[in-house]
């Protein structure tokens, strides 16, 4: 996990109210996609409507994307919170993270708070803070009915965000978080937040009002369409929360999150088992209790022992497929894809988990004896996730497991149509075996890995929870590329700086090439970080106008003795992808990294970069980080199961 | 020169550019920016023992290993030989094999290299509870302590925590330090108890040249 001093992001304030001019922007020509030119620039000059002019515009934007928009679930987000009672003091759950969120958005708070679903202190004085200027007495610091009611009414008539009607050519905040909420509702392809109304943006617009206001289509984004898209879609707007009025941009959510690592292809999830793999713990469990849901006789015994009988029987079930499977008593990936067939659910599991990530423009990997290996078992009263680690060198504090447990075990899986719900539990162990991960443990201080941690590392309260998310298969959330990001998070990419320094993109991109072919990081940060660029929409647009340029090679260079010493560094072929030339043609320093990170995405989660990205509303352990875990609860004991906070 | 190691790191702050190189004669030099054993510059010779166990290594590994990626938060590690030219061994984790126990090996003389100090700095921790910044070595190197960053991390028993404490020492400003130099650095923590041990961090700027180079001395006793 990165470490660094702490930043508070910087976020555009929303325009004033009226209709944005469109300007000439830094653009250049506006070219719209070949296919719907004409029939575009016919409608643009106000060609009449009816079935011939929105049949010969279904052309514009392909058929697909019509029909995702189409096919749009109802808006997110509509229904009302549940309803706290009466909350104070040591209160937890949801039903306080709500009101967090409320407290803040009502100022109430001295600062944004961060939005742990934990009553503490700062949760109680917003709440004092509320009822004294409510009139409600007596002053309590409990949420009661009465304040709770008052808190939800005052937070209903927050004002709405101010929308300024877009057309093309327009740029600024609001064009990106209707660019947010585009893609969130279907934008194909997605839409580059870079804050300016493009020819790929009057697409997805035009392709919107057709399929979802069935209107004749007039390209901008104005008061009907932004009613449309702001009731499917939340956030996409700066709110000014606590009392020191902090501007906070509020994610937009986008699609479901998968915060896993991508997994190596034709890898099983299934760590092998039987002759030659594992024979013993939660891996021959849950081959044992598949076995008997595909049909074992007689029924093996659940004790998690790869015997004979257990034997047998697996060497019964790669028989009977047709076409059969080798009958060699070992559960490889062909055996276990049949078994995830003939039995998709059980109480137990073991997870063997090949991933890789590209963090910074580079790509990571968990593989072979390094793969993630985590268990899971629903009980009785909770489902334990475990990873059991084997330490070698020096052993393990004793705190460590304790850190895993703070950060993790917040959650619990509800099925809200039954109203069942089950604590989710995670666990980090000490034991070996061939289903361990193996971590070394070094003396003193330094910057861990997910295979090497530091005795004495000061931080470990939150890097030992970090490390311990790529244990169960999770990925890093910082240094992303915008799909990744929104993959990862769940989140469209924030807008974050729309306007930029006096520099137009294109010279910046420019002088960053430059700099990757003198691989000279120190130019390459003067010429982004030191100009005024900052993470968000116009560092986008100089990622957009990068990938313009004529790509070059960057020559090989010998090592340099320093100090700082570089290594030595074969040639370059640019690819015009940022992220990754940056990574590849600059040495690793502090100047590169800063210079990536803005222009990647980063969220403040653990899995994320908190100590560089501060976000009261994406910290720490997040619902998305156990979706896993729900999906096996559902597949284990029907329903449709969500992470809540308990 | 038969090999040299290049670790660097600038998602961490001061940043992690390493080196460590071995000539054909045992030659060992080097810089260190992060360190326990000191920062700076650091040169001398390898046994005649270790320097056969390096070569024999080489030897062993031959050509260049298959690409194999890093774990998430791995440093870049440039490995340099005669024979194969840079090859990045980030991923080669410990482990049976002729190139992983290179890549160890390789490792490994980073810290050996601190035993041979030539100019650099090292913090310690003084009889009075405060830290010491102390020259090693026989040549001369210039630091910038006009800012000085100190944290004391306490722990007690098995490294469990007992209290932390950072601050700033505002510092002389730019000094040469040679043999028998030191500073002490003020810090506002005293941990007490028998069982207590204190690792110190000292962040400042070496100058070599008109480059500066920010450095993170370290003093872990028990490392």
């Amino acid at each position: 996990m990165a470490s660094a001093n702490q930043r508070t992001p910087e976020f555009e304030p929303p325009e004033p109210v009226g209709v944005r001019r469109p300007d000439s922007g830094p653009t250049g020509p506006v070219m719209l996609p070949g296919a719907g030119n004409a029939a575009t620039a016919r409608m643009l000059q106000g060609a009449p409507a009816g079935p011939a002019g929105l049949a010969e515009l279904s052309r514009l934007a392909g058929n697909s994307q019509f029909a995702r928009f189409v096919a749009q679930p109802p808006a997110p987000g509509g229904g009302a919170p549940p309803t706290p009672g009466g909350v104070g003091a040591g209160a937890h759950g949801g039903p306080v993270q709500e009101l967090q969120v409320k407290l803040s958005r009502l100022q109430a708070s001295a600062l944004p708070l961060t939005e742990d679903g934990r009553y503490g202190p700062l949760t109680e004085a917003a709440v004092r803070n509320f009822q004294t200027s409510a009139g409600i007495v007596p002053v309590t610091g409990v949420a009661d009915p009465v304040t709770k009611a008052a808190i939800d009414a005052a937070f209903a008539a927050l004002p709405a965000p101010v929308r300024v009607q877009l057309a093309l050519g327009a740029t600024g905040p609001d064009v990106g978080f209707a660019q947010q909420k585009l893609n969130a509702v279907g934008a194909n392809p997605r839409l580059v937040i870079n804050a300016v109304f493009d020819a790929a943006m009057m697409v997805a617009v035009i392709a919107y009002e057709i399929a979802a206001l069935h209107r004749f289509p007039n390209g901008t984004v104005d008061a009907a369409l932004w009613t449309a898209l702001d009731a499917g879609v939340k956030g996409g707007f700066v709110a000014s929360e606590g009392a020191s009025a902090t501007p906070v941009e509020q994610n937009t959510p986008s699609g479901t999150a998968d915060s896993l690592g991508a997994q190596v292809a034709g890898t099983s999830l299934h760590p092998v088992t039987g002759v030659g793999g594992l024979i013993q713990g939660p891996a021959v469990h849950e081959l044992q209790q598949k076995l008997n849901t595909a049909g074992a006789s007689p029924k093996l015994k659940d004790d998690g022992s790869f015997g004979p009988l257990t034997r047998t029987a697996l060497q019964a079930f790669q028989s009977g497929r047709v076409p059969p499977l080798p009958a060699t008593g070992t559960a490889d990936k062909a055996t276990w894809d049949a078994l995830d067939v003939a039995a998709p659910a059980s109480m137990t599991g073991a997870v063997e988990r090949q991933w890789t990530e590209v963090v910074g423009g580079a790509t990571y990997s968990m593989v072979g004896a390094g793969a993630s290996h985590y268990s899971w078992e629903i009980q009785k009263t909770r489902m334990l996730v475990t990873a059991k680690v084997n330490f070698v060198g020096l052993a393990a504090p004793g705190a460590w497991f304790g850190h895993v447990e703070a950060m993790w075990n917040q959650y619990q899986g509800v099925d809200a149509a039954s109203g069942r719900s089950l604590p989710i539990d995670f666990k980090m162990s000490s034991g070996g075996g061939g289903d361990a991960n193996t971590v070394q443990v070094k003396p003193g201080t330094g910057r861990a890995n997910a295979g090497e941690w530091f005795v004495a590392d000061p931080n470990a309260a939150k890097t030992v929870p970090h490390e311990f998310g790529h244990l169960i298969g999770l990925q890093d959330e910082y240094q992303l590329h915008p799909g990744d990001y929104v993959r990862v998070t769940g989140h469209e990419p924030p807008v974050g700086d729309a306007a930029g320094p006096a520099v137009a993109p294109n010279v910046i991109a420019t002088n960053l090439q430059n700099a990757m072919v003198a691989r000279n990081s120190a130019n390459a940060h003067a010429a982004s970080v030191g100009a005024g660029v900052k993470g968000g929409a116009f560092a986008q647009r100089v990622v957009q106008e990068y990938a313009k340029l004529a790509t070059v090679t960057v020559p090989a260079v010998a090592a340099v003795a320093g100090p700082p010493p570089v290594p030595a560094q074969p040639a370059v072929p640019l690819t015009g992808d940022l992220l990754f030339d940056l990574n590849a043609a600059l040495p690793s320093d502090n100047n590169s990294y800063e210079t990536i990170q803005t222009f990647s995405y980063s969220s403040g989660s653990i899995m994320g970069d908190p100590g560089r990205v501060s976000d009261p509303h994406d910290h720490g352990a997040q619902p998305r980080h156990l979706g896993e875990f729900v999906a096996i609860l559902g597949r284990a004991l029907g329903g449709t199961w969500e992470a809540k906070r308990r | 020169m038969i090999l040299r190691l290049v670790i660097a790191d600038g998602s961490q702050s001061p940043a992690v550019a390493e080196s460590v190189e071995v000539a054909e004669d045992g030659a060992l030099t080097g810089w260190r920016s992060v360190s326990d054993g000191g920062v700076g510059w650091f040169a001398g010779r390898l046994p005649a023992a270790e320097l056969a166990e390096i070569q024999a290594l080489i030897g062993a590994a031959g050509a260049a290993p298959p690409p194999a990626r890093p774990r998430p938060e791995a440093a870049e590690e440039v490995l340099e030989l005669t024979a194969t030219g840079p090859v990045r061994i980030a991923g080669l984790t410990d482990g049976p094999g002729d190139w992983p126990r290179l890549a160890a090996a390789s490792r490994r003389l980073l810290d050996r290299l601190t035993d041979f100090p030539r100019a650099a700095v090292g913090v310690s921790r003084t009889p009075g509870g405060g830290a010491r910044l102390e020259h090693r070595g026989t040549d001369p190197v210039r630091v910038d302590l006009g800012t000085v960053a100190v944290t004391a991390t306490a722990w007690r028993g098995y490294y469990e925590p007992a209290g932390d404490w950072a601050g700033e020492v505002t510092g002389p400003g730019e000094v040469e330090a040679g043999p028998e130099w030191t500073y002490d650095l003020p810090i506002g923590f005293e941990p007490a108890g028998p069982d207590v041990t204190v690792h110190l961090t000292a962040d400042f700027v070496i100058l070599s040249g008109p480059t500066r180079i920010p450095v993170r001395a370290k003093y872990t006793p028990d490392a």
